[in-house]
């Protein structure tokens, strides 16, 4: 057979893969990517869909209910809650987003090493993540956002840290599982160095897992922002965020609820959705960890 | 032997037997729970005591010399409180006051006696240990004459000498040997003689009060207060709604008060004095130390619309920098009303077309939360964009002390005569920073010349004059910016009688007295 040809099956395989990977996704992961698609295109187009500006206060409409003036109402300020619920969306998808990416990278980083290496390093770099992991996140978080001002790369540093750990546990057992295998030694024999079989090697077989694992934790990530900003620790105000409009609508929540709740619903949805997909991913790349469960 | 009965005349049996046992007496409950709008205390030592939860609290576990008519904050219905009586010598210089005899102090610290009194009064008076020093200048020399007389000599005539020994900041008489043994644990456990004591504090929950049994006007009728800290107003009005509490702080917020006044049975109390905020702009500091900057911020602000938001019930426009209800209040005294593009020129002019950036230290507490957030908006509108920095309101109370906030937005009353808010805002020995700091926010020495000629002035006229002169300085220097005039207020079920009839209090909440009683 020539060189094209096994190119050509390979590639074939490789579409065939996502293929199946796609065709196993049920129902749930749709409805989960559609929506964080939907809430992304929203935060993307805020300016456009947006009716008021964010910040703009109009005192004679305090808590104006929904109407054709103001979409969803408007807040205690008589700012529009529908402009205010779209700019959100920028925060609290920047901030789950983000926070996840960068402990996805730190934690899987020091689970893999703590894996392949073993012995002291593996006990030292676990035992820390284990001192971490031993707070619940929404207070290690806080704590952190206290210490170093609410401002957005500090909550997204601070979340990260705290999602730091469940990355590490799994990568770490991910890189323990495949360390011994058979692959693994011929690399070995071959001569490769370690952080190249690591990194090129080991961590493609992981990896889905880990995935998996971000998904699921960007849900906690969006309730921990939004937790931190209820409880007065999110960004400063005008700054439209979720947390902070059902922190603003709960003090107002027996004149006009709509001001909590509408935000309220949006963090359900969004935490919905990431779970959903979470949970579909997992189904599909490990079935066993769906009856473990 | 089965003996049966009929079963009537079990039941003729048991009824009987219920008739004849006592029947419990329908007391009204004597056990009172507060709501309150804080999520802790702060410094309960009254020389100290700055927060209105502070104040508040404080008015309950302390007397002074002499008191306002509880409800009143008018300084003509001043009477004997501790001092059965008083004489004046003919220059007006020495005050000797008689004191009641056996008096008690909470907690079985003994009898009240002049010597305390003397300790309290000399502590007042001395910037280490008191926040409230500069008021007590004039006084040169306190002593005990026997256990029962104290005279006060002071170095000059000063026009209220019974204000600052009435029941309010420094006026309080604290125990002597309390103050001694607990050191700086007194200021989480107080010991006065007022008609309710602290007991305990639980942190973030409440504080728990028990009645004075020994208070010298008669043991209160209430047996128990709880002072729960409620600092979520949602919270805090369900607590309310749902009976838990018997009355709250409420928010000088008009859809507040449509909705408590429209529950059965619930009074709502808006009292004075009315709590004045002024925005104050510390001159020190970069870009505010060129006036222009500051006369723009004046200019940008537009407090119409921060009274418009908490409704006219309980706010008005400010006018000047000390509460209207004071001795010495003028209006006229150069206000700059809001003028938008006057404070755009201005910033141009100072060499910030663009606008600039400026930083605030700002209470979470609801209303300095809300009318911040009405500020911010307002000054972006001339292109001054203001970064708030909310913190908790006790440890807001902390940094701007620290002078950590360039701008400082403050609501206070003080005792109703000019020099009072003019010394502790606006005189240089206030200033924040200092060893005799209080609250001068802006580093304002403007009127320090005026201010203290009128503390010695004797010819009212003349007095008044001076301190009308301090406040056109002080504005024209725009020290800081007035911005509205808030009532306080609380809201009780029907059944509640304070005691009073509640039209004000200087301790900026309730007082609670051996009258406060539950009616039913």
């Amino acid at each position: 057979m020539s060189e094209r040809s096994t190119a050509t099956v390979e590639i074939r395989e490789r579409k065939s893969g996502f293929r199946s990977f796609v065709s196993k996704l049920n129902i749930s992961t749709w409805a989960g990517l559609i929506i964080v698609l939907a809430l992304l295109a929203a935060a993307i187009f805020a300016p456009q869909l947006a009716t008021h500006s964010p910040s703009k206060q109009n005192i004679m409409d305090q808590l104006a209910e929904p109407g054709s003036q103001y979409l969803l109402g408007a807040d205690q300020f008589g700012r529009d809650i529908w402009t205010r619920l779209l700019y959100g969306a920028r925060y609290s998808l920047t901030i789950g987003f983000f926070a996840i990416v960068v402990a996805l990278f730190a934690g899987t980083f020091i689970g893999m090493i703590a894996g392949y290496r073993g012995g002291r390093i593996d006990i030292i770099f676990m035992q820390v993540m284990d001192v971490v992991l031993a707070f619940p996140s929404l207070i290690l978080g806080l704590a952190l956002v206290a210490l170093m001002g609410a401002t957005l790369t500090n909550i997204i540093i601070a979340i990260a840290f705290t999602a730091t750990p469940a990355f590490a546990r799994i990568a770490r057992a991910g890189v323990i599982t495949q360390r011994d295998r058979e692959y693994v030694q011929a690399c070995q024999a071959m001569g490769f160095s370690g952080p190249r079989i690591l990194f090129r090697h080991i961590m493609p077989a992981i990896l889905p897992e880990v995935m998996v694992m971000a998904s699921l934790w960007m849900a906690t990530a969006v309730r921990t922002e939004a937790s931190l900003a209820f409880i007065g620790l999110g960004l400063a105000p005008p700054t439209p965020t979720w947390g902070g409009m059902v922190r603003d609508g709960f003090d107002n929540i027996l004149s006009a609820f709509h001001l909590a709740i509408v935000p309220s619903l949006a963090i359900l949805l969004l935490v919905l959705a990431f779970n959903l997909i979470g949970d579909g991913l997992r189904d599909v790349i490990d079935p066993r960890l769906k009856d473990a469960s | 032997m089965n003996i049966k009965f009929p079963k009537s005349c079990l039941m003729a049996a048991m009824l009987g037997a219920t008739a004849l046992a006592p029947l419990p007496a329908l007391a009204a409950k004597t056990e009172l729970s507060l709501g309150a709008g804080a999520e802790d205390i702060g410094r309960l030592d009254p020389h100290y005591a700055a927060s209105t939860i502070d104040r508040t609290l404080v008015a309950w576990i302390f007397g002074g010399l002499v008191r306002f008519a509880p409800g009143t904050t008018d300084p003509a219905q001043i009477e004997p409180d501790l001092a059965e009586s008083w004489d004046v010598s003919d220059d007006g210089l020495v005050w000797t006051f008689k004191l009641r005899e056996g008096v008690q102090w909470q907690h079985g610290y003994g009898e009240v006696t002049a010597e305390d009194v003397v300790f309290s009064l000399e502590k007042s008076a001395d910037p280490e240990r008191s926040a409230y020093a500069s008021e007590y200048s004039a006084f040169e020399k306190v002593e005990a004459v026997d256990p029962y007389t104290v005279r006060i000599t002071l170095s000059q005539v000063i026009p209220n000498v019974l204000g600052p020994l009435a029941n309010y900041a420094g006026g309080f008489i604290i125990s002597k040997k309390a103050y001694e043994e607990r050191g700086d644990a007194f200021s989480r456990q107080p010991v006065g003689f007022g008609p309710f004591q602290l007991d305990t504090v639980e942190s973030g929950v409440a504080a728990h009060f028990t009645a004075h049994q020994d208070y010298f006007r008669g043991e209160p009728e209430l047996s128990k207060v709880t002072y729960r800290f409620l600092n979520s107003a949602s919270a805090r009005d369900l607590a309310f709604l749902a009976g838990e509490v018997d009355a709250i702080t409420g928010l000088a917020d008009q859809k507040w008060l449509e909705r408590t006044l429209a529950i059965d049975g619930v009074t709502v109390d808006v009292f004075d004095p009315a709590e004045l905020t002024i925005l104050h702009i510390n001159s020190q500091q970069p870009p505010f130390d060129d006036l222009r900057v500051r006369q723009a911020l004046a200019y940008a602000v537009d407090a119409s619309r921060i009274a418009q938001y908490r409704g006219p019930e309980f706010t008005r426009v400010a006018k000047s920098v000390v509460p209207s209800n004071n001795l010495g209040y003028t209006e006229d005294n150069g206000y700059m009303a809001f003028d938008a593009e006057k404070a755009q020129e201005l910033l141009a002019e100072a060499g910030y077309p663009d606008g600039l950036t400026v930083k605030m230290i700002s209470s979470q507490l609801p209303s300095y939360e809300s009318s911040n957030q009405i500020l911010q908006a307002q000054l972006e509108e001339v292109g001054i964009t203001l970064e708030l920095e909310p913190v908790e309101h006790a440890t807001w109370h902390q940094m701007i002390r620290q002078d950590l906030s360039p701008l400082v937005s403050y609501g206070a009353a003080r005792f109703p005569v000019a020099d009072v808010y003019l010394t502790q805002f606006f005189h240089s020995d206030s200033i924040v920073g200092t060893d005799t700091a209080v609250t001068n926010f802006s580093h304002c020495d403007v009127a320090d010349e005026q201010i203290e000629a009128a503390r010695v002035e004797t010819d009212p006229q003349k007095q008044i004059a001076l301190w009308e002169e301090a406040q056109k300085l002080i504005i024209e220097a725009v020290c800081g910016v007035p911005t509205t005039e808030t009532a306080g207020v609380w809201a009780r079920h029907g059944n509640l009688d304070w005691g009073f009839d509640f039209k004000g209090s200087m301790s900026l909440g309730p007082l609670l007295t051996e009258k406060t009683r539950f009616t039913d």
